[in-house]
């Protein structure tokens, strides 16, 4: 018998005897409780960090946040053995540059994206699709290091806030092309025909229905790309130094950032700074949950109806 | 209609971040009063500024960069001084390379070429006129310990090269009881702990082991530690390191080792054993001889040092400047800032946090190069 029947076959409703399938096979039951029980540790030994970490986190850095400074000051004239200040200058320029991050890469990923799925046939969207699989394995250091190469060392600027924001966009582009393309991919082609057979135009069809059948899908991407370039560090380290102050000006001086107020003062043993990194790490872990969270939401609320 | 809803939510996002910049505020001088020790309201100052320096360096004067930028805000509101503690040899790239307003360094810059390039130069280059190291801060590095019924321990240079390259195993070892008639030495395993990470603090340790006991100490001065012992990363890694066991010793920046309440072992050099204070790290710092030439302070330490009651092991940090700059607003700035770093008041205050002001001698001297930086 070939395959191609059996699974013809098995496709039918079957009238089959049962003893094929469930009968009750002792080894068998075994086997089922021994799969379930390496299951079930397996997924509880995953689990062990992720509590782990943010259990420790909230322990430590949880007083630090119920302090209202915490949110509405800077650390500014605030040495590392003083206790005091706040994060809102990290907490801003962390948004700021994973916004204006997300303002470049978003469309450039999703155009991309909705090249290769719609368009891209031959050479090209070949070429495409590989040098986006290479970015979405560059580390972030090489990403950094590369922005450092030709803004700093070709082009004479100075390590700017916008810098940062570049580099970050080499990291996220890969991110939302990848999660943009698959959510595209998802969309039936039977619609995409109807909408032809109507005689409606290609770029009518995918603005009008291929993107807001996958829409949510697309924002979750992105928001999860977000999420992970919001937690770099490597081109913060080398791009963005600290300042203790406030700073929203992109294209002058430094801004100030979660990983790098991190970065700071980790390597510090007196308490007020200890305090201030567990404090800080927590900040961008709930960051980053918000975001998540919000992703979740949004492709709960805007599903499209079918 | 979805993409409208996104953009009501981007644009509500853009709103409230820009809420979240309104309440922001950088006036903390009500916040930190209690705490940091001595706040008495410094002196007027006359040379504030408003404006930015940014500063890059070593990580071994960050505190004391922080805290006399702390200070100088105080009365000086408009002023922002941001350190970024990459590490010496980063500070000086970034400095050649325009980067930031002057450098931190654990070492002046070297005269000698290295790699087909000679720091002194490249920074004179960039500078359109000479580069001067000027020490600012000198941190002693504390042989710290913990050894449960020891509270004062006396070291010799041999002793300690012993100690370090792991001649030496027990703390009840002839040799180190020797040193120490008067205190009762239990039998527990000496553990060693070093810096796993490249180190200023390494290399300063290295040299005084090879200068004052080169029969006991073999390697050569490196930032990167080739004795004995356990690796941990960054001065809080050793200190805590030792902190947590009995039978611990490393060398550390000397605020390390009074935060973790570490013990302090003196230093007997050949003229009997120096504990380490500020006065002591004055004394040895106003017996190094300079390198450099007129207004660069360039100092060579002499760690095999004789003198009665002057701690050897120390740490003298630069600031590097430029001697002329390009942008007069600048070294303005610079000045005004160092002027204030050189000042009494401030170099009291940094002695709170471990590191030990400039000796008198040295003080002078550093004043006329601030004052001629233009």
């Amino acid at each position: 018998m070939s395959t191609l029947s059996t699974l013809d076959e098995s496709a039918l409703p079957t009238t089959a005897p049962s003893d094929d399938f469930g009968g009750k096979s002792s080894a068998r039951a075994v086997k089922d409780q021994v799969a379930r029980v390496v299951m079930w540790a397996a997924f509880l030994v995953a689990l062990i960090p992720l509590v782990w970490i943010l259990g420790s986190a909230v322990f430590k850095g949880g007083q630090m946040l119920l302090d209202l400074t915490w949110w509405t000051h800077s650390q500014n004239g605030i040495t590392s053995r003083r206790e005091g200040g706040g994060a809102v200058h990290a907490i801003q320029g962390t948004l700021i540059q994973a916004g204006v991050t997300a303002l470049i890469s978003v469309p450039i990923g999703v155009l991309t994206a909705i090249y290769l799925v719609e368009y891209g046939r031959g050479r090209l969207a070949k070429t495409v699709s590989f040098m986006v699989d290479i970015l979405t394995g560059i580390p972030s250091i090489v990403a950094a290091l590369f922005v450092y190469a030709v803004w700093v060392t070709t082009f004479g600027f100075q390590r700017l806030p916008i810098a940062v924001c570049l580099a970050l966009t080499m990291l996220m582009i890969p991110t939302v092309v990848r999660s943009t393309e698959e959510m595209l991919k998802l969309v039936p082609n039977e619609l995409r025909e109807a909408s032809y057979a109507l005689g409606v135009p290609k770029w009518k069809t995918i603005m009008k229905i291929v993107i807001p059948t996958s829409f949510s899908g697309i924002v979750t991407g992105v928001l999860l790309g977000l999420a992970r370039v919001m937690g770099e560090t490597a081109p913060l380290i080398i791009l963005g130094p600290y300042t203790a102050v406030i700073a929203t000006n992109l294209f002058d001086g430094l801004m100030p950032t979660l990983p790098t107020m991190i970065f700071q003062s980790y390597g510090e043993s007196v308490q007020p700074s200890v305090d201030r990194v567990w404090g800080a790490s927590l900040t961008l872990i709930l960051l980053v949950f918000l975001l998540n969270i919000a992703g979740r939401f949004i492709s709960r609320f805007s599903k499209v109806r079918n | 209609m979805k993409i409208q809803r996104l953009g009501t939510m981007a644009s509500l996002a853009l709103v409230g971040s820009i809420a979240l910049t309104a309440c922001g505020s950088d006036n903390n001088t009500g916040t930190n009063a209690e705490a940091g020790g001595n706040t008495a309201s410094a002196t007027a100052n006359e040379d504030c500024f408003d404006g930015t320096l940014n500063v890059e360096g070593s990580s071994a004067q960050k505190n004391a960069i922080e805290e006399v930028a702390a200070k100088f805000g105080e009365t000086c509101s408009g002023a922002t001084i941001n350190y970024n503690p990459s590490g010496s040899g980063a500070g000086i790239k970034q400095f050649i390379a325009g980067q930031v307003d002057f450098a931190g360094s654990d070492s002046a810059l070297k005269t000698v070429e290295k790699d087909g390039k000679v720091e002194a130069t490249e920074a004179a280059t960039y500078c359109g006129s000479p580069a001067w190291n000027i020490p600012l801060v000198t941190g002693p590095i504390a042989v710290a310990y913990n050894v449960e019924g020891v509270d004062k321990l006396n070291l010799t240079p041999a002793v300690a090269g012993d100690i370090f390259s792991g001649k030496i195993t027990t703390w009840n070892d002839p040799k180190i009881a020797a040193i120490n008639s008067g205190t009762t030495l239990p039998a527990t395993a000496i553990k060693v702990f070093f810096r796993s990470d490249e180190s200023g603090t390494t290399e300063n340790f290295t040299k005084y082991l090879k200068a004052a006991a080169p029969a006991n100490w073999a390697g050569e001065p490196s930032k990167s530690w080739d004795g004995k012992g356990e690796g941990k990363a960054k001065s809080a890694g050793v200190a805590e390191g030792v902190k947590s066991t009995d039978g611990g010793i490393t060398y550390v920046e000397w605020s390390y080792a009074k935060d973790n309440n570490l013990g302090v072992a003196a230093i007997d050099n050949g003229a009997g054993p120096v504990e380490l204070n500020s006065e002591t790290v004055g004394t040895a710092v106003a017996t190094a001889e300079q390198t450099g030439t007129g207004n660069d302070l360039a100092l060579k330490l002499d760690y095999a040092t004789k003198e009665p009651g002057a701690y050897p092991i120390n740490l003298v940090t630069y600031e590097i400047v430029c001697s002329k700059g390009e942008d007069a607003e600048t070294q303005k700035n610079i000045k005004a800032f160092l002027k204030f770093f050189a000042s009494e008041e401030a170099q009291k205050s940094i002695e709170e946090i471990g590191y030990a002001p400039l000796p008198p001698e040295v003080q002078t001297k550093v004043e006329t190069a601030i004052e001629a930086i233009s």
